[in-house]
Order: structure tokens, then sequence, then C-alpha cells
């Protein structure tokens, strides 16, 4: 992603500039202070950006976020939306930038740098003060590099008496860097085509929602400083063992993300009634016929609302991968490379793990909520184990 | 029977000192309007009347009469109402109804314009508007 340098004249300009000749300029913002520590029983912190050294970071899960736009009138607006999160030094970082057109009141078609809609609560997940989480279950809302991406999106509402329904498509791309857990190294990688569909069904106290997104990976640095990189031993020795050409080409084409097709689909609930909150999501998610199984990850809370400012939530979650299977090799003949792909798959098959917490909200200020969360949990990786973390913060809009 | 009379005075002092809110538009809208409608369109669910004209929801700056309309017309206290704001605020899919000064205000912008729709203290209500539900 693009890091936009801004220096204090320009971030002073785009804060008091809020009326131009030209366009009705609107600023508003969004914030997270939280002081975080996770521990667990081995080395490796349970989950990327969230130290697990046991001592207390201010860090890790704070942001600040300044998002300004301008009404041009006629259905034109501008947006632009720059955030500095702790985990990045707080440098700040251009991750909405589009403009939008109302082709009628209920269809409005955006285009520019928005948020991925992977999941039904990734477009705010950084707006903290929109849910009662302290940080949104982590089994499915991971810190994904292709958070943010570039392309056109339509928007609809439609109402039926007491009932509406949103939806969006969306077509885009995105190129960046990417962090490879197995390795620790980041490289470059993109997607292509990315196409994503969302409904969103809701009655006054309840919402049901679903959504698919279909893309095209383009390997990059990752196919081949990673994976062609760590096989070529495996190929050295095949091919001194009579490998065929053909089928070291096949193997590679089994193992490499170029090319092969990414799919996301998620399903879930919520229900506000009389003050019991519950919230359910599932979604499935992987690279077809490729090293990396798909993974099958899941949430659910149960909330209660003791007085209009103060919530309870109870959580729990769970993030599983499927076993490794061959269908991917189908077309690899050789034993040592069939047998070096099904090893690839498991080293790619990382990790799973579960957990449960509990969080209380306490909306002590009409722009902020003070937040104290508690979650053990349990992560399949030897040099993980058992892990807890525990944060107090504050979420605020303005 | 002196601490009945008092509690009587009482509870009918506080039920004067919180009057109903009434919605208003202009006087030529004739859209019929129930409940729901209401509420879609303060909660920028739907963005015109029923006739098709653009609706434009406005608010007050008074956060008292925010709240109460809040509440009873939206069954969301204020900071679930922030909350939900902040979700389409932030995500690009709608922006909160802009705040004006008073009572006096709302009937002005209300009165000059047809697309304009606000609540105000059912006792400012003057000919000049026409209210479509109360709370």
């Amino acid at each position: 992603m693009r890091i936009i340098s801004c220096t204090p004249a320009l971030l002073f300009i785009l804060i008091t500039s809020t009326y131009s000749a030209f366009a009705e300029v609107s600023i508003n913002g969004f914030a997270s202070i939280r002081a975080t520590s996770s521990d667990q029983d081995g080395d490796t912190p349970a989950h990327q950006g969230i130290e697990g050294n046991g001592e207390l970071s201010f860090k890790d899960e704070s942001l600040f976020a300044l998002q300004a736009r301008a009404d041009m009138g006629d259905g034109l607006s501008a947006t632009i939306q720059i955030v500095a999160e702790g985990k990045n030094n707080f440098n700040l970082e251009a991750s909405r930038a589009y403009i939008s057109y109302e082709l009628t009141p209920n269809h409005r078609i955006s285009a520019g740098r928005f948020a991925n809609p992977l999941f039904y609560q990734s477009e705010f997940e950084n707006v903290g003060y929109a849910y009662n989480f302290a940080r949104l279950p982590k089994s499915v809302y991971q810190p994904f590099e292709f958070n943010t991406i570039d392309g056109i999106t339509l928007d609809s509402d439609f109402t039926f008496g007491q009932y509406a329904l949103t939806t969006k498509i969306l077509y885009g791309s995105w190129e960046g860097d990417f962090f490879e857990p197995l390795t620790g190294e980041t490289n470059s990688f993109g997607l292509d085509d990315i196409v994503s569909l969302r409904a969103n069904f809701s009655g006054g106290w309840w919402n049901i929602y679903g959504g698919v997104i279909f893309n095209v990976l383009d390997g990059g640095e990752v196919d081949t400083d990673v994976i062609f990189a760590a096989a070529q031993p495996a190929i050295d020795f095949a091919i001194s063992q009579g490998a065929t050409d053909v089928e070291v080409d096949n193997f590679l084409n089994a193992i490499k993300y170029t090319g092969k097709d990414g799919r996301y689909s998620y399903l879930g609930f919520n229900i506000d009634k009389n003050d019991i909150l519950i919230d359910f999501e599932i979604t499935r998610y992987g690279i077809k016929d490729s090293v990396d199984v798909f993974n099958q990850v899941w949430y659910a809370s149960l909330g209660y609302r003791v007085t209009p400012e103060i919530t309870i939530l109870v959580h729990t979650e769970e993030f599983t991968q499927d076993n490794v299977e061959d269908k991917f090799l189908s077309k690899v003949n050789n034993q040592i490379l069939f047998d070096t792909g099904i090893a690839f798959a498991e080293a790619f098959r990382e990790y799973e793990f579960k957990g449960s917490g509990v969080t209380l909200r306490h909306d002590f200020h009409p722009n902020a909520a003070l937040k104290v969360d508690y979650f053990l949990g349990e992560d399949s990786r030897t040099d993980v184990g058992d892990f807890s973390i525990w944060s107090v913060g504050i979420d605020l809009i303005f | 029977m002196r601490k009945i009379l008092c509690t009587i005075l009482f509870l009918s002092f506080s039920t004067s000192t919180l009057a109903e809110i009434s919605v208003i538009v202009h006087k030529g809208n004739t859209n019929s309007f129930n409940k729901n409608v209401i509420s879609n369109i303060f909660l920028g669910k739907i963005k015109t009347f029923p006739d098709g004209s653009v609706a434009i929801p406005i608010k007050q700056e008074d956060e008292s009469i925010n709240t109460r309309f809040s509440v009873e017309a939206l069954k969301k206290s204020p900071s679930q109402l922030k909350a939900y704001w902040a979700k389409l605020l932030f995500t690009g899919k709608g922006i909160p109804p802009k705040a004006v000064a008073n009572d006096i205000e709302v009937l002005e912008l209300v009165n000059s314009n047809p697309n304009i729709i606000g609540y105000i203290d059912s006792n400012k209500v003057t000919d000049s508007v026409k209210v479509i539900a109360t709370y």
C-alpha cells in the first residue's frame, strides 16, 4: 500500500479547510486508544500485529483516522480517509480515496480506493466505536494486506414496508506486498478481477447477510521467491532421478499461486431485541486447487445492554482449516514431486485456533466508549500454545 | 395523603415539561406517512418520500430533543444511533441528518422547502407546517 507523506502544513489545511467555493467539505474522524497485553505459552505471538511479550502496548491496537468528504452537489462527492495506525508507527496512509455519484437516490456508484468487503464488518473494521467488540474476532478479521483495493462499486438500497435490502456489487484489483507467515518474509503479490457481491436484509431488530468474492491471483514474488525457491532442491533431486521437463512444469503449475482462483464467502445474522444482542458470522475462504487449503472460521457473541450506556458481551470464535487433499496435484505423476507438493500443502496449512472472551462497553461520553476485554485461546502451533489477551481502551468518533 | 398529592403534582409537572415531539413537513406535502417510513427516512434507509421526491431529514443542535426523538421514533439510544451512523459515514453509505439551531429554524426550513422533514417540540408547531406524526 502507498504511504503518503503529509506535512504539518498540509494536514492543517486539510483539517481547517471546511469551506470551498466549489464544494461543501465535511471533516469527520475516529480513533482508538487501546492498551493491550498478550502472552502465550510459546515464543510466537498468537496474532500478527499484537506483540506477545506480556508487556503493555499502547501501539498495537491504537489508531487515528480523519475523513474529508467534499459534496459538490447534484449527487457528486469525493472522499478521502487517512489512517495512522500504531502498528505502523502512526505513519499516515490513504486507506480510502474515492468519488461517488448518486445515479438515483437509491443507487450510488463509487470509484477509487476503498475497503475490500471481504466479510460483513470489513468495511468498518477500523471504526471501533461502530461495534461492541473491543477487537473484531481475529478468526475472521485478520490484518489481510488486501483489506484496501482499487476499483468500482455500486451500492443500492431498497425498502419493502418495514424491511430494508442493501446490495453491493464491486469490481477491482489489488497489488502490494504480502507477508508470508510461513517464511516471515514480505513479497509482492496481487489479486486481479476481484468481483464481490453482497446482500443485507433487515427488519426492525434483525439483520441477515451474505456475500461472495471471486478473484484471480497474481503470485508475483511469492511464487518465484518463496514457493519455487523452496521447491528447487526437491525439483533438482527429482530431475536427478529421471523427472522430465513436462513433469516439472506440471508440478510448478500445481504449486504456484498465479492464475489460481480465490474464493471468499460469508453468511451471518445480528439480533438486537429487548436489549439482548446476538451476532453470528461464518466464513469459508481459500484458493481453489492450490497448496493453500480452505479456511472455515466463525464467531458468535451474546450480549446484554444493562443500561443504554453499558453493554456486556461474551464471545467465542474458531479458526479451522480443511485437511490437505491431493486434488491440486492431479497432473503430477512423478512420485518425488507429488510427495513434495503434499509436504508444501501440509506446511501451508499453518495453524488453527479457538478461544472465548468477554467485553464490557461503557458509553461514558456522547462520542466515546470505554471497552475492557479479556480473551483466552488455544493455538495449534507448538510455539504458540495457550494464549491470553487483555485490553482497555477508548473508541471515539467525531 | 400529602405524599400522594406531591407525587401527582410531580408527575404532572414532569409530563408538562416533556412535551410531545411533532414530525413536520411542508404544508404542500401530500404524501401519507406511517412511523416506519419516518423512521426509515431519518435512518437514511430511504431517501425519497412515497411520491418519489427527495427527502431531506434534519435534526437539531439541541441534544435533548434529538435524544427523545432517537429513543421514541428510531428506537435507538443516542450511542446506538451514533454507532449506526458511524458504520454508514465511514463506509460512504450515508451521512447523518444535518443539525440546525432550534425549533424556529426547523419551522422556517420546512416552510420554505417541500423536501425537508424535521421534528420540533409540539408546543412550537404553527399553521405554516404540516404535522405527520407525534411521539
